[in-house]
């Protein structure tokens, strides 16, 4: 990863990497006369808030077992989208896609897009591929809910929704085709394998830290890891509750089953205490629906954010890379600067035609390192910028989903607490129907 | 309280239709004279809410309608059958040292004007008697000991672990109020006392009647066991054990010692275990929503605006949660735990009861036996007394042949045989001289012992003697055996009467117990979804405290609204979506799509 962004300036930043008009379709205005509209240009903006260009609304449904009776059968889902993006040729673009090819797009994604949190995909999940039961309507259905997840966090993303690949996603008809394009054609200039590759990669460790510790980032990092923290406990916490739920559904199953064997006990009560009897059946099974269909969303989906934190680290650590490329560089240009200047120094001691030689050798050096500590120090920049920026977006993507998230906590609880308040309620005059005899 | 008033609540249930609401109209309307029974009798009516939560022994609505009483005992006495609706309230716990070397807990119980204080142990005390005084009732429990067990857990401080105080407090209210709405057991001034406070616990221990109570109560009557007129012929009784084999049943009692045998099993079994799993579980939960809580307001100090108090809002929710859960689980233990162990003793008390019915039964059969024993010994005793003297007139006449008696013996001593291995099983505290025999050698000792009576010095007094004696234990046992039956008959039909009430009580009792649970459980619904309502609006549109007053579905359509506020630049895509169209076109021209350099 590191090694072929490292030159790859111009992918930082968070336009699309020009690439050949793929489709065939109406094409996409790239004609002369639009204007590049940026964030920075307009009003009201700050230099790292996000634009929106437009609207994508995006959704994965339908998922289809395709080549059912043979061995390479796949579940292909329907991703159609809802658009005034102007990249698109359509406003509703909706194609098929299998799992694959989600992999592909965000594999790609994120190597055009470095600066960009691209989010996760969901996992393989291998065991299911070796039991077979991926084509279950469960694991379909899950599987469905991550991929709408992972296409609604990439149409929320300002650059990511305007990247061509997405387009093509939508929209192609010949997707392999565009596939095999963009793997021959990658976009952007071509790697080239400078001084600062082989600098870079001698130079760094793992263990190297930022010297000059940027404190917008390390503020940063630590609301990304108090987060983090928070998401970890409150899943944590969060599962034991659903596990201790789920219990609860069991005793309150076992106590209807033993209130009913008082009813068979108690001959004149029989009646209202099987009433009675039923209510906590159907507590317990309103527990367990919450627990389905409100607390397990919730932990997937917290689950999920707290993956999408994950790749929006990976971005931070990234850009400390590139500004420790930035610093080594430096140390290495001053370093053979030293070293000129003490040949320099050396004047008339030596051999004059090796000395110059070498004072040659060292300044096409120093030209090179010059160039490339300017390089590593604009790719840095513009990486914090993009970071900065990615940030932000990423924060708005985090309550937007946190928002989503919480709500249909909060709805799924209020569903549950009053379908179980009307139960209780129900059973009370019934109860009080009973004759007490004095 | 009057009859009318007490019947009103069971008129509606006659007519099953009818729906809540207009139930406890009909309610308000025919019992407004007496709003406080209708609060506990009716305690769930919508009307009237949580706050008027009856205690167990639920209300009055199991209470016997008392007779008019005129010669009361006492103040106490008066009080409790004034005709109102009365409760004995322990008002406090208090920790003291009087009388004693180590200190220890005494009740305050407040009756009327009254107030007495008593330690546990002179409650137990109280009940132990009580089942003494009245031994074919019903006599409620009190709170089990604690185990050894817990003492060693808490040491020291298990005499003042304020939880189990507490539930002491609310059981010992419970069986005090259970005495006084019993029938029988409210006109006991051994009762009054307890109450009244005035004298010493120790002091109406020895004092009538308690003082007079015998030692072993098989042996006294059933219907006062201190009666010192007894007959005497509660002594000839038998005293039998408990496991002794009925000959003629009573399918009755016997039905209902199966049935009390299930009910026990059933209710320590599994209802007490499922309860018990689930309050453990409910208070685990309880402990999760509160670290939960905790976590979820520190997750919200680390976020900002909108995402902050929307964080802090769902932890205050599951802090509701926690709250509501923690009352749910007091109120679970209250009114649903608590109750079901005290039926368990119930159970325990009853089979206790149906032993003694048992015992009682046995006795009664037992002295049948020993009055017919009886019987055939003095039969026997004045047949050996006509053919000694046969002999005698034999001998006298000149020595002819022994074989006669022979003979005429040989008949009843194979009576005898037959008897023997049928009867007798009861250790008798009489002299039983029959008994000696060995079952088969009827005839030889029948022959012995006339042979005997020939040697004696003066056969015929012996013999005399024996006659009169038998007389007198057979009349003792005739008296005894009228007692017996007398006191089966009574036991039988109070412990039937006694089993009924109970039985009426337990209804109700479990009629509140559900209800109870029912409404603890829909509180904490309630409870909780308010929280949850008020973490959706208040983040959300700002302390629109007024929306606070209105229900769940005004919330709901509130809901729906907040949701369409934009608040930030994400939602702005979707609300862009509601009037897209021509902004979509228009928007074309004016962006660019993206293209790199």
């Amino acid at each position: 990863m590191l090694g072929e962004d490292d030159d790859v300036f111009d992918s930082v930043t968070w336009e699309s990497p020009s690439a050949p008009t793929y489709d065939a379709g109406p094409s996409a205005p790239t004609g002369p006369g639009f204007r590049q509209s940026t964030a920075e240009s307009e009003p009201g903006h700050g230099p790292h808030d996000p634009k929106w260009e437009g609207y994508l609304i995006t959704s994965v449904k339908d998922p289809v077992k395709e080549l059912a009776d043979t061995k390479d059968a796949y579940v292909s889902y329907l991703v159609s989208a809802k658009t005034n993006l102007p990249i698109f040729s359509t406003p509703n673009p909706s194609a098929r896609r299998r799992f694959q090819d989600f992999v592909f797009l965000r594999n790609h994604l994120s190597k055009d897009f470095p600066a960009c949190v691209v989010p996760p995909l969901p996992d393989k999940h291998r065991l299911e591929y070796v039991t077979g039961d991926r084509f279950s309507p469960e694991f379909m259905e899950r599987r469905r809910a991550d991929l709408h997840r992972f296409l609604q966090r990439l149409s929320r993303h300002p650059t990511l929704q305007r990247s061509t690949l997405l387009r093509a996603f939508f929209e192609s008809t010949e997707w392999h085709v565009t596939m095999h394009q963009h793997v021959a054609h990658p976009p952007g200039p071509e790697h080239t394998t400078g001084v600062i590759d082989s600098i870079s990669d001698t130079l760094l460790n793992a263990f190297s830290r930022v010297r000059k510790p940027d404190e917008r980032f390390l503020a940063m990092r630590e609301g990304v890891d108090k987060f983090e923290e928070g998401i970890v406990l409150t899943e944590r916490l969060w599962s034991r509750i659903r596990n201790r739920t789920n219990d609860l559904t069991g005793d309150y199953h076992d106590m209807a089953v033993a209130v009913q064997g008082l009813g068979f006990l108690e001959s004149g009560i029989t009646d209202p205490l099987n009433h009675f009897s039923n209510t906590l059946l159907e507590f317990s099974a309103l527990l367990r629906h919450t627990t389905q269909t409100t607390t397990d969303p919730f932990l997937i989906h917290l689950h999920s954010l707290l993956q999408y934190s994950h790749a929006n680290r990976a971005v931070l650590k990234l850009r400390d890379q590139k500004q420790m490329d930035f610093e080594e560089l430096s140390d290495y240009l001053s370093g053979v600067t030293s070293e000129r200047d003490r040949v320099d120094a050396l004047r008339g001691a030596d051999d004059d035609r090796s000395r110059v030689e070498k004072m040659r050798k060292l300044d096409a050096k120093i030209k090179e390192l010059q160039d490339a500590v300017q390089t590593a120090h604009e790719t840095s920049d513009a990486f914090s910028d993009e970071t900065l920026r990615e940030q932000t977006v990423f924060q708005y993507a985090k309550e937007a989903e946190m928002k989503e998230m919480l709500g249909n906590l909060a709805d799924g609880q209020m569903e549950f607490y009053k379908a179980a308040m009307d139960e209780w309620d129900r059973i009370i005059p019934i109860i009080q129907r009973i004759r007490v005899d004095v | 309280m009057d009859p009318y008033e007490t019947e009103n609540p069971f008129e509606e249930d006659t007519d099953r239709v009818q729906s809540e609401a207009s139930s406890a109209y009909r309610v308000n309307l025919s019992a407004p004279s007496s709003p406080p029974s209708q609060s506990s009798r009716i305690p769930s009516s919508p009307s009237l809410g949580s706050a008027s939560r009856p205690a167990f022994p639920s209300s009055g609505s199991h209470r016997q309608p008392q007779a008019y009483k005129s010669d009361f005992c006492c103040t106490r006495d008066q009080w409790l059958h004034s005709g109102e609706e009365v409760e004995i309230v322990i008002t406090d716990a208090l920790k003291t040292s009087v009388n004693s070397s180590s200190t220890y807990i005494t009740y305050v119980i407040k009756s009327g004007t009254a107030e007495a204080q008593h330690r546990y142990s002179e409650f137990e005390s109280l009940r132990t008697s009580l089942a003494r005084l009245y031994p074919t009732l019903i006599i409620p429990p009190i709170p089990s000991k604690q185990t050894i067990g817990d003492y060693a857990v808490k040491q020291a401080k298990a005499k003042e672990d304020a939880a189990m105080i507490a539930r002491r407090k609310r059981m010992l209210q419970t069986f005090l109020n259970r005495i006084a709405r019993h029938p029988i057991l409210s006109n006991e001034h051994v009762f009054h006392r307890f109450l009244d406070g005035e004298v010493s616990w120790t002091e109406v221990l020895h004092s009538p009647p308690l003082s007079l109570l015998p030692t072993n109560i098989l042996k006294a009557p059933s219907h006062n066991p201190t009666d010192q007129n007894a007959s005497p012929g509660y002594t000839a009784l038998p005293n039998p054990s408990a496991t002794h084999a009925l000959r003629r049943p009573d399918q009755r009692f016997l039905d209902s010692e199966v049935f009390t045998n299930k009910f026990a099993a059933h209710l320590s079994g599994p209802m007490e275990k499922v309860t018990r799993r689930t309050m453990k579980r409910w208070s685990d939960s309880s402990h999760d929503h509160a670290e939960l809580g905790a976590a979820l307001n520190g997750f919200s100090l680390n976020e900002s605006g909108q995402l902050s108090s929307a964080i802090e809002k769902t932890g205050q929710a599951v802090d509701a949660t926690y709250m509501s859960t923690t009352l749910l689980l007091q109120e679970l233990e209250q009114n649903w735990a608590e109750p079901l162990h005290e039926y368990t003793q119930f159970a325990t008390i009853i089979k206790k009861l149906l032993v003694y019915r048992h015992q009682k039964h046995v006795q009664y059969e037992m002295t049948q036996e020993n009055l017919e024993a009886k019987r055939e010994q003095l039969e026997e005793l004045e047949k050996s007394e006509h053919a000694a003297r046969r002999l005698e007139e034999a001998l006298g006449r000149g020595r002819t042949s022994a074989d006669s008696p022979r003979t005429e013996d040989g008949t009843p001593s194979s009576g005898d045989n037959s008897r023997a291995d049928t009867g007798y099983l009861p250790p008798h505290p009489g002299p039983n001289p029959v008994r000696r025999r060995a079952p088969g050698m009827g005839f030889l000792s029948a022959l012995s012992y006339t042979l005997h009576g020939m040697m004696d010095v003066d056969p015929a007094t012996a013999r005399r003697n024996a006659i009169s004696k038998a007389r007198e234990q057979i009349s003792l046992l005739e008296d005894a055996l009228h007692l017996s039956a007398q006191d089966l008959k009574y036991s039988s039909s109070t412990i039937q009467a006694d089993l009924d009430r109970f039985q009426r009580q337990k209804v109700a009792d479990i009629r509140e117990m559900a209800i109870s649970m029912a409404k603890s459980h829909r509180d904490w619904c309630k409870k909780v979804s308010r929280e949850y309502i008020r973490f959706y609006v208040v983040p959300l549109i700002g302390s629109c405290l007024t929306f606070l007053s209105q229900n769940l579905e005004a919330w709901e359509e509130a809901k729906r609204e907040v949701e369409k506020i934009p608040d930030h630049p994400n939602r702005m895509l979707e609300e862009i979506v509601e009037d897209s169209g021509g902004v979509a076109n228009g928007s074309r021209e004016s962006t660019s799509t993206i293209d790199g350099h």
